[in-house]
């Protein structure tokens, strides 16, 4: 083990990223556009949905609706007709996702003591909006009725309950700031993985590997030279996620910074072992490229980094465990949104410890042992 | 013009041995959508349900448990355990095994019996906001029709009437797809983000490749057109392609149960134009490219960033800022995204979709222009 010849090999890996002109740029654009999508379009939360007014009733308590749906912040009303033929086209080109309908003599209905129900249509055709909207409606309408049934003195002084409903933790329940903690873990996997694999499967796609060992560099240097490099960009890729998420996107962070970087760790020998795998099973790069994708979406999916595990069919919930992504999620998000420390997050580090042992000690057994063939 | 043919041919021919002589590849791209398709079909459920409940009862009275009874009972709450101590509560919270924490404390029956409100606390951590939101929705339901029960039974017993008053309740109708199933909604959206994904990473490395392995000079000195080069190599992706999106409508309509409601000629005009607005994409990844990394990268990140996040597939574009939605509209997938469920859901036909048709149109002719522009300069 030689320092000088590992860091000869640093350099030339640094030198070789910095000749071709595009791919530095693009390894920076990289966490750049991932946060802008994850902490817009992902974390954006459902809000101003087209709507469509319809109005027969013509009356103050009609208009009245009409203000509560359009005043709660969910709804915006695109246009309020006065008959119902036309929802069915507007909904069907997609003008308007929700359609409320205020029937005639709803006023006067209402005051003759009877019931009367308010039809909402929602599109269903986009299942996560439909739920949202659905809950959203049945909020506004079922304020409108207690403010009436108030305003009337029909609510007498009787026994109840008075359920206070608290949110702990993320108050003000905003996406992004369960967004980014789990960002920070999947562009981390995604540089030491993606782009590693790409270095590495070149070397043996040119030939340039035998050359390498035609000089004094030994397979230990070598995996060393190869791996730093790349784990210094995925370091400061993550860092400038973390930067960015506190100061531009304001998430706060209550967690203790060792767990993070802990956590991290462990999740970053696993990476390096996925990368070291993939660039073993493939001849070419268009083929690492192949398998990180293969390996890229179970991972989005089943690690409950978008779609929450606990809606999953109880069938599939089992392969979640699988996805080491799962782990270091539990750990980023429980870290930094509740402050939770070593003694409620060790089982996911003894998971998380568990796969970098298995992954990476695989990874760099094989590795060695086909760089010696 | 013959020759012309030949050679377009004679260059197709050569990509179709270099992708058998690729077995992984081609696996890679027939298997990988199908594998795609039993994930996002299987696993997501936009419906929450299920959600981990503790219990805290205090009171251990009847009142206490019947006003419980209605989280055991509902579909959302999944109550897991009934605790003894607020410190189990704090404990279930950190460790993620409970989202929604139900106390209530001694006295709960007392105070109805006395005549007053019953204090109840519910927490919901909020670190899945998605969750959370309907968690706190549906706790305030729960409770306001447990609290309206026991008033209604009080008034009734004091002589009261407090139904005389009329009443407004809200009632949903989910069209197109009433039973919300993830999957209706999801498929059509995947056929279209799955053939992007596909089409563009795998034309976007097939310039690059030639000059990477210095065989592009070959093709240079050969009788060969710039033209007739990009069209024998787009040709086999176009054709898998094709493929593809018949495999993906099949496997959904078949096997999944999702509805074909609309004109089958507006979803495959669609298609078609998609599949040449994505292939152009990946042609000028490809012409733009410095080395196959940069390809592969330049990719991965079109297709999966913008591509997949602003094509409406599965993320709401209503509520996102202005200049994203810009964005969205310079990638085809959204148009195809609209095309493809209204056709599938909402029984469209040209007409209804004409619009989007069009500017996939639009898109096509441009983006090819472009591309082929970029390529022969290239060359």
């Amino acid at each position: 083990m030689n320092l000088r010849r590992i860091g000869l090999l640093m350099w030339k890996e640094v030198l070789q990223l910095s000749r071709d002109k595009m791919m530095l740029p693009l390894i920076f654009l990289m966490p750049v556009m991932q946060l802008i999508m994850f902490g817009y379009v992902v974390g954006a939360d459902v809000t101003n949905l087209r709507t469509v007014i319809v109005d027969q009733d013509h009356t103050t308590m009609s208009r009245e609706m009409t203000d509560a749906f359009s005043s709660s912040g969910y709804f915006r009303i695109v246009d309020t007709l006065d008959s119902e033929d036309d929802i069915r086209s507007i909904m069907d080109a997609g003008d308007a996702m929700v359609a409320v309908l205020l029937p005639p003599g709803m006023e006067s209905d209402l005051a003759a003591g009877e019931k009367v129900p308010l039809e909402i249509v929602v599109d269903g055709s986009d299942s996560k909006t439909a739920s949202v909207a659905s809950g959203y409606a049945a909020q506004v309408v079922a304020s409108f009725e207690f403010e009436r049934l108030t305003a009337l003195g029909a609510v007498p002084d009787g026994p109840g309950i008075d359920a206070r409903v608290r949110v702990l933790f993320n108050p003000s329940l905003r996406s992004v700031n369960a967004m980014i903690p789990g960002l920070v873990a999947m562009i981390l996997m995604l540089s030491v993985s993606a782009i590693m694999s790409q270095a590495v499967v070149r070397e043996r796609e040119r030939g340039t590997l035998e050359q390498l060992f035609v000089t004094p560099i030994g397979r230990a240097e070598y995996v060393i030279g190869k791996v730093v490099p790349y784990v210094g960009i995925a370091i400061v890729q993550t860092l400038s996620v973390m930067i960015v998420g506190v100061l531009w996107f304001k998430v706060p962070f209550f967690g203790s910074a060792w767990i993070m970087a802990l956590g991290l760790l462990l999740f970053l020998f696993t990476g390096i072992g996925q990368g070291l795998i993939i660039s073993m099973v493939s001849n070419t790069r268009h083929q690492a490229q192949q398998t990180n994708m293969f390996i890229l979406i179970p991972t989005m999916v089943l690690s409950g980094f978008i779609f929450p595990i606990e809606s999953m069919p109880a069938a599939i919930v089992p392969l979640t465990y699988l996805i080491p992504m799962r782990y270091i999620l539990v750990i980023a998000r429980s870290n930094a949104m509740k402050g939770a420390g070593m003694s409620a997050l060790w089982p996911q580090f003894v998971a998380m410890a568990v796969f970098a042992v298995v992954v990476f000690g695989f990874g760099i057994s094989r590795f060695r042992k086909q760089l010696a063939d | 013009m013959r020759s012309a043919l030949r050679r377009i041919i004679a260059v197709t021919h050569k990509e179709f041995i270099h992708i058998r002589r690729d077995p992984r590849m081609l696996a890679s791209v027939l298997v990988m959508p199908v594998i795609q398709l039993l994930l996002f079909s299987y696993a997501i459920s936009f419906d929450v349900t299920d959600v981990p409940t503790v219990i805290l009862d205090q009171d251990r009275t009847t009142a206490s448990r019947e006003y419980l009874a209605s989280f055991e009972h509902s579909d959302f709450f999944r109550v897991v355990d009934h605790i003894e101590s607020d410190v189990e509560a704090d404990r279930a919270f950190d460790t993620s095994s409970a989202k929604v924490a139900v106390i209530i404390r001694p006295g709960f029956a007392d105070s109805i019996a006395e005549g007053n409100k019953a204090d109840v606390a519910v927490l919901i951590d909020g670190s899945e906001p998605n969750s959370a939101q309907l968690g706190r929705a549906y706790a305030v339901a729960l409770s306001s029709t447990e609290d309206r029960q026991i008033l209604v039974s009080w008034a009734e017993s004091q002589g009261l009437d407090v139904t005389s008053m009329g009443s407004l309740s809200p009632q949903i109708r989910t069209w197109y797809n009433p039973d919300r199933r993830s999957a209706d909604f999801l498929i059509p959206g995947l056929m279209v983000v799955i053939i992007m994904i596909v089409t563009i990473q795998q034309t976007a490395v097939s310039l690059v490749k030639e000059r990477d392995q210095g065989t592009f000079e070959q093709l240079t000195v050969s009788p060969i057109r710039r033209a007739e080069l990009m069209v024998g190599k787009v040709l086999p992706w176009l054709i898998l392609a094709f493929i593809e999106t018949a495999v993906i409508v099949a496997v959904g309509v078949l096997f999944f149960g999702v509805p074909l409601r609309g004109s089958v000629l507006a979803l495959a005009l669609g298609s078609v134009l998609f599949v040449f607005s994505s292939l152009a994409i990946g042609l000028l990844i490809s012409a733009r490219s410095s080395s196959v990394e940069v390809a592969n990268m330049a990719g991965l990140l079109i297709s999966f960033l913008p591509g997949f996040m602003l094509s409406g597939f599965a993320f709401a574009l209503e509520s996102i800022p202005p200049a994203l939605q810009f964005i969205s509209y310079l990638f085809p997938g959204r148009y195809m995204v609209v095309i493809a469920r209204s056709v599938f859901l909402k029984g469209a036909d040209v007409a209804t979709v004409l619009p989007q048709l069009a500017a996939l149109l639009v898109y096509a002719v441009v983006s090819l222009t472009l591309a082929s522009l970029a390529y022969s300069r290239r060359l």
